[in-house]
């Protein structure tokens, strides 16, 4: 069963079109990941199924069901920006979320959810004396107090440190485990990489990417090389068969022709300096993001 | 509905759980009767300062007069009888350093700098033929009328209002009137007791309590006193407009520009979000109603003006909480769009400017109608929506007697203006809330309204 089934949905602003001709499927339980630059559409898309924005033309329908109009307590949703009332304590704020959503058993799910992301000392705070991380955490909590099926989390990452990402990505996991269908979109791939059952990419309004990430990567095939070099050693374009390198600093990430040999480049490589390591591999999500999105970008993928 | 409760509530307890909505509360009244307290506590503050009055007397016999008038004021009058304390300017007055009989203007005009130099308060010029009169015909008069020939001009740089000129009119007046009864052979006794004066006295209706059977009413009305409480139902109606409804613009903007709306949208429908923060603030608007109108009625009480509480206070206060409620819908529907179709502090106070003189508009024509309640003028003018609950409440205030069907059409056609109100307010809501960037024109107000 479906939670989510975009059809055809196109959505504009007077002229300019943000989603075209959108369809999307998204199986109940999964994690899927939204993608894409700022600007393509993701966020339009999330608001279309949160309801907040109605498509000029498609349907979408959210548990089998077409939206029109009603606001549904079964979804909990994160925006990108902080959506909470500075002036209220962290408590209240989380007790008026869970109420609006119609769940009245709330008082010992609000503390068990502060302890379990570290916030107990806050409760009775003011949401503006907290930092951006720990305000995202309590707008996280507001969007999953009232246990809603699906999940739709804008961006949650951004801003937590690794202490505080590794929180909340356990806390996805375990919501996940429970059968909530999780949304979330970001610009962290490796998070994507690792949390995502379904990568979902969206572009000029257009989808570019929409399947698991193995699927996509083989799409691809092996055509990613992960090479850590002793020395520098110059630019690595000029061997035959590199297309494009991505220096990570630690590592470099190289992108190979059609039709390259992987034996003769690293053969190249040795003579220019010691290889530490030499990997043969799928492009990363991040590289296949550049690939489809990036200032030198080939034909989107369909 | 259960979810227009929960965001009522939670604009009730944020507006009212404030330190700056007590500010408010408190200091709302001290401003708008600033000007009465101010008054009343500083009236007592008057320059006592001797004045020199330079006087030019081409009349004879005047100056030595007003010299023993000044002398009669400087001891008696300046001064209160019981504290001692000096109460007035003390009047000293000398004769002019001019001493000719027909001075010219530009001699006038030295002696006047004595008065810009401030060596001299006043220049009293007392002309030759102060006591002659003389018959005159006036254009469009049937009879002539009796004028004085001669008049007295005090040159000064002081005000209209000031002690000094009303005292010398009464005692010049007094003294001239005394010497023509004395020459027509009247003694000053028979004159006063001719023109003893008849009191006439303005009162309430009496009236026959219905519970104990005794005559009531017929207090004294005093001068100006009975403008009072209609006076203060307008100013009362104001303030809770302004500390009730008027902060849901800061708290629409603060919503749409911290993202919050978006998060309440994927929870309640535009509509439940609007109603909630009317009926949250329409509860913060009776809150301050109660305080203010018991505070006011308390306080009436203990300071002993218990007389002047209106008998038809129940039915005032029943129409005055209509009006209220529906002022306060009005106008925070009105907030409320203009909040949601601005993206900063900046732009909203441009598009409120014209709601706030709509508000305001009643406070410019009320002393008209609350001189004359059942005028045409005055029924018209109440019965215009966005005057109605200021000028209606102004005139059941000051005029008991009101022909029902006036306030009950007032109540309808407002009710009908606010639902109005409401209903576009809802369909700026609904797109401005979350429209990002710069604010709207009225010409995308009226498009969202149109098209919804």
């Amino acid at each position: 069963m479906n939670t989510i089934e975009i059809d055809k949905v196109t959505k504009s602003f007077g002229d300019v079109v943000a989603v075209d001709d959108l369809s999307l499927a998204v199986p109940h339980g999964s994690v899927y990941g939204f993608i894409g630059p700022n600007g393509s559409g993701k966020t339009t898309t999330l608001r279309m199924i949160m309801n907040i924005l109605y498509p000029n033309s498609g349907d979408i329908r959210v548990f089998g069901e077409e939206l029109h109009g009603a606001a549904t307590d079964r979804i909990g949703y994160l925006p990108e920006e902080r959506g909470l009332y500075t002036k209220m304590k962290v408590r209240d704020i989380l007790r008026f979320y869970a109420e609006l959503k119609g769940r009245r058993d709330f008082k010992h799910k609000v503390g068990d959810w502060l302890e379990r992301m570290e916030l107990s000392e806050w409760a009775n705070k003011k949401v503006e004396t907290l930092s951006k991380g720990m305000a995202q955490k309590v707008q996280f909590i507001a969007a999953v107090i009232a246990e809603p099926e699906l999940i739709i989390l804008d961006e949650p990452f951004t801003g937590l440190d690794p202490v505080n990402a590794e929180v909340l990505k356990d806390a996805i996991l375990e919501l996940k485990r429970d059968g909530t269908t999780v949304i979330f979109s970001t610009h962290d791939m490796n998070v994507a990489e690792k949390m995502c059952d379904y990568v979902f990419m969206i572009f000029k309004g257009h989808k570019v990417l929409d399947d698991t990430l193995t699927s996509i990567q083989k799409t691809y095939g092996a055509d990613t090389l992960r090479v850590s070099l002793d020395r520098d050693a110059g630019d690595l374009t000029t061997i035959a068969g590199v297309q494009r390198v991505n220096d990570y600093g630690a590592f470099k990430e190289v992108r190979m022709g059609t039709g390259a040999d992987t034996q003769k480049i690293l053969a190249a490589l040795m003579e220019r300096a010691v290889v530490q390591r030499f990997e043969v591999a799928c492009p990363s999500l991040h590289d296949i993001f550049v690939r489809i999105a990036g200032p030198d970008a080939l034909e989107p993928r369909p | 509905m259960r979810k227009i409760i929960v965001i009522a509530v939670r604009e009730y307890q944020a507006a009212v759980r404030t330190k700056a909505f007590i500010i408010m509360l408190v200091a709302m009244p001290v401003l708008m009767s600033g000007g009465v307290l101010a008054h009343v506590l500083l009236k007592d503050q008057v320059d006592t300062t001797d004045r020199v009055i330079a006087v030019l007397d081409h009349s004879g016999t005047l100056f030595d007069s007003l010299q023993d008038a000044a002398n009669e004021h400087n001891e008696h009058e300046a001064f209160d009888d019981e504290t001692g304390k000096q109460q007035l300017p003390r009047y000293i007055l000398r004769r002019s350093a001019l001493d000719t009989d027909d001075p010219t203007t530009l001699q006038l005009a030295e002696e006047c700098d004595k008065v810009r130099s401030g060596e001299v308060f006043a220049l009293v010029v007392i002309g030759a033929d102060v006591r002659e009169v003389k018959e005159e015909k006036s254009a469009g008069q049937e009879k002539p009328v009796m004028r004085t020939v001669g008049g007295i001009d005090i040159y000064s740089d002081a005000t209209t209002f000031d002690d000094f000129n009303r005292w010398l009119r009464s005692r010049v007046n007094s003294m001239i009137q005394k010497e023509r009864f004395a020459a027509a052979n009247l003694p000053q006794e028979k004159v006063n007791q001719c023109l003893v004066p008849v009191p006439v006295q303005a009162r309430k209706p009496l009236g026959v309590d219905t519970e104990t059977g005794e005559v009531i009413g017929g207090t004294r009305k005093r001068e100006g006193t009975d403008i009072l409480i209609p006076m203060a139902t307008m100013f009362l109606m104001f303030m809770v407009i302004t500390i009730g409804a008027a902060p849901l613009i800061n708290s629409v903007l603060e919503e749409k520009m911290q993202r919050i709306a978006e998060v309440l949208l994927g929870s309640v429908t535009p509509f439940q979000l609007m109603g909630g923060k009317l009926v949250g603030m329409v509860g913060v608007s009776m809150t301050i109603l109660t305080l203010y109108l018991g505070g006011a009625v308390l306080g009436a009480q203990q300071a002993g003006f218990g007389e002047h509480i209106p008998s038809n206070l129940g039915a005032l206060v029943g129409w005055f909480v209509v009006f209220q409620a529906l002022a306060v819908l009005m106008c925070g529907a009105m907030f409320i769009a203009i909040g949601a179709a601005c993206s900063d502090m900046k732009e909203a106070q441009t598009m409120l400017m014209p709601v706030w003189i709509v508000i305001c508009f009643p406070m410019f024509i009320w002393f008209i109608v609350v001189r004359e309640p059942t005028s045409t003028f005055s029924v018209i003018a109440s019965l215009v929506p966005p005057c109605t609950p200021m000028l209606m409440m102004l005139r059941l205030a000051s005029a008991p007697g009101l022909p029902l069907w006036q306030p009950l059409l007032g109540v309808v056609l407002v009710l009908l203006t606010t639902v109005f109100c409401v209903f576009v307010a809802g369909r700026i809501f609904r797109v401005g809330i979350l429209m990002q960037g710069k604010g709207a024109k009225i010409g995308d107000l009226i498009r969202w309204t149109v098209r919804g």
